[in-house]
């Protein structure tokens, strides 16, 4: 069953969310939003598309400036972060984006060397056997020298997760990291979030659609809708709590709280049959 | 008429705006310069890119300018019996007003599209996003460098075009049309000026046109809409607004430096 909004306390909380309120060109994403992402777990944020998942990732790493709220990540107050100490606040957070957003211009090693070398002042071996690490723990060792145009989306993805992890962060933020993986891929892609949370202890935040992957993996699970939490929980037990939320969501179904009809004026005016709205 | 009013003032303020907007883009940029510095090889890589990758457009017609001037001048001048300056009209041309204009026109169409068409690409795959997470500015990085290189290549690649104009003008007045060697050059010579002409008409002007084509192309790059069609009117509106500001600047830089 699901849980009443409850915060963790400081110490185990890692992102404090309260009174987040976001309005985008005039559509309200969230209002007042309260929200605690716990450390070293992994936590699954969902909902309906639109819903403001990847705003809310946005928000958390200070990409996007909220209306109203606060946001806390490791207690600094990222709207109060001067740039020089977002920059230093991103170094310890890992970003995996929905289509890997890999730099073209270069290969895959240097792809997850990218960072080293603008952050570091390593010696060349150290990057290389970093590098050779980090791609073998995602098993693309062999693929360092592959071009980004020559990967499968699977594989893009596992090279952009090295790259994510190149610094060892304490929090890894997944966007949409199933979308258009096949079964082995998608497996492989589990596996790795699940590892790298049990090995190295990173929080992980995946924003996504899919119930059966997030069941899998995910620790807690929010349910976001209208700009709220409607729900959270267990992911095993979430789609049961009988709401209507829940229920249209994870029971797939084409109406119910969320509209199937975008909102709209009276049809039989649109059609021009003036009197019959009445 | 009522109707189209608005759509034209709507046009004018929206025009305004992204000249305002183009104005702190600069800013930003001229800020970011210092912290650029420690990307000297990506400002290489792409001075490589858009300096020495245009050399051949800017070579070919460079030359094929120098010839078509120095027959259409022939023919003029073998009318009042002065073909002999034909030399000094061809250079003095190049050098305070097509040299720079052309060079800057085709440094746009081949360098600044490029520039655009590759940053809202960048863009629209999430990769400048993905810098700003990887606590890499892109500002310093992306744009800055591409900025300073076309404001370095842009007066080479017109010391290159002029020498090209003026070997064509010589292969068509000297090799074809028969003009004296000596009185090719030394009316030449005798009427260039290197402050004026040089310094002024082919340096300072290439320059101020490299910096403006650089500024357009990485700022219509930067704000492009994240999407394929986004891509292609940026690209466009680049060609379209750096074609125009070269020669509304060529105009004021004239009307100053004569």
């Amino acid at each position: 069953m699901t849980q009443p909004v409850r915060p963790p306390s400081d110490d185990t909380t890692l992102v404090k969310i309260r009174g987040l309120t976001t309005v985008l060109n005039g559509k309200t994403i969230f209002n007042a939003l309260d929200l605690d992402i716990p450390r070293g777990k992994i936590t699954a944020i969902m909902g309906p598309s639109g819903t403001g998942k990847t705003t809310l990732l946005k928000h958390i790493t200070g990409q996007m400036r909220a209306d109203a709220g606060e946001i806390r990540v490791n207690g600094e107050n990222v709207a109060e972060l001067s740039r020089e100490q977002l920059y230093k606040m991103r170094e310890g957070i890992g970003y995996l984006f929905q289509n890997s957003a890999l730099l073209t211009d270069f290969d895959v090693f240097e792809n997850v060397a990218f960072p080293l070398r603008q952050h570091t002042k390593l010696p060349e071996v150290l990057i290389r056997d970093l590098v050779l690490l980090k791609l073998q723990a995602v098993g693309l060792r062999g693929a360092a020298r592959l071009t980004p145009n020559e990967l499968s989306g699977g594989m893009a993805r596992r090279v952009a997760l090295a790259r994510a992890i190149v610094f060892d962060p304490m929090l890894i933020l997944y966007d949409e990291p199933f979308v258009g993986l096949d079964p082995v891929a998608l497996n492989q892609v589990l596996k790795l979030i699940r590892t790298l949370n049990q090995t190295l202890g990173i929080t992980s935040v995946l924003v996504a659609h899919e119930l059966a992957a997030v069941q899998r993996v995910a620790d807690h699970v929010f349910l976001i809708a209208n700009g709220k939490v409607v729900a959270q929980g267990d992911p095993k037990t979430i789609a049961n709590d009988g709401s209507a939320w829940t229920r249209q969501f994870f029971g797939g179904e084409a109406d119910g709280p969320v509209p199937f009809q975008y909102p709209a004026g009276d049809l039989a005016q649109a059609l021009g049959f003036a009197g019959a709205a009445k | 008429m009522n109707v189209r009013e608005p759509q034209r003032s709507n046009v004018v303020s929206q025009s305004l705006a992204q000249i305002g907007a183009c104005g702190l883009f600069l800013l930003t940029l001229l800020a970011a310069v210092p912290r650029s510095f420690r990307y000297v090889r990506e400002t290489i890589r792409q001075l490589w890119f858009v300096g020495a990758m245009s050399l051949t457009i800017i070579m070919v017609c460079g030359l094929f300018v120098g010839m078509v001037l120095m027959l259409q001048l022939y023919h003029v001048l073998s009318i009042f019996g002065g073909t002999s300056a034909s030399g000094m009209v061809v250079a003095l041309s190049v050098y305070r007003e097509l040299g720079p204009v052309v060079t800057a026109l085709l440094f746009a169409g081949r360098a600044g599209t490029s520039i655009t068409a590759e940053i809202g690409l960048m863009r629209a795959t999430d990769q400048i996003d993905a810098m700003e997470m990887m606590a890499v500015d892109p500002i310093a990085y992306v744009a800055t460098p591409r900025f300073l290189a076309g404001l370095i290549a842009m007066p080479l690649l017109c010391c290159v075009f002029c020498a090209m104009a003026v070997f064509g003008g010589h292969l068509v007045g000297v090799t074809w049309l028969g003009i004296d060697n000596g009185t090719f050059w030394s009316n030449m010579t005798a009427v260039v000026d290197v402050r004026t002409d040089i310094v002024n008409g082919v340096l300072l002007k290439s320059l101020a046109f490299g910096a403006v084509v650089s500024l357009i192309a990485v700022f219509q790059g930067f704000t492009t809409p994240p999407t394929s069609e986004g891509v292609a009117y940026a690209t466009t509106r680049t060609v379209v607004a750096s074609s125009i500001a070269i020669l509304a600047l060529d105009f004021v830089l004239t009307a100053f430096l004569m």
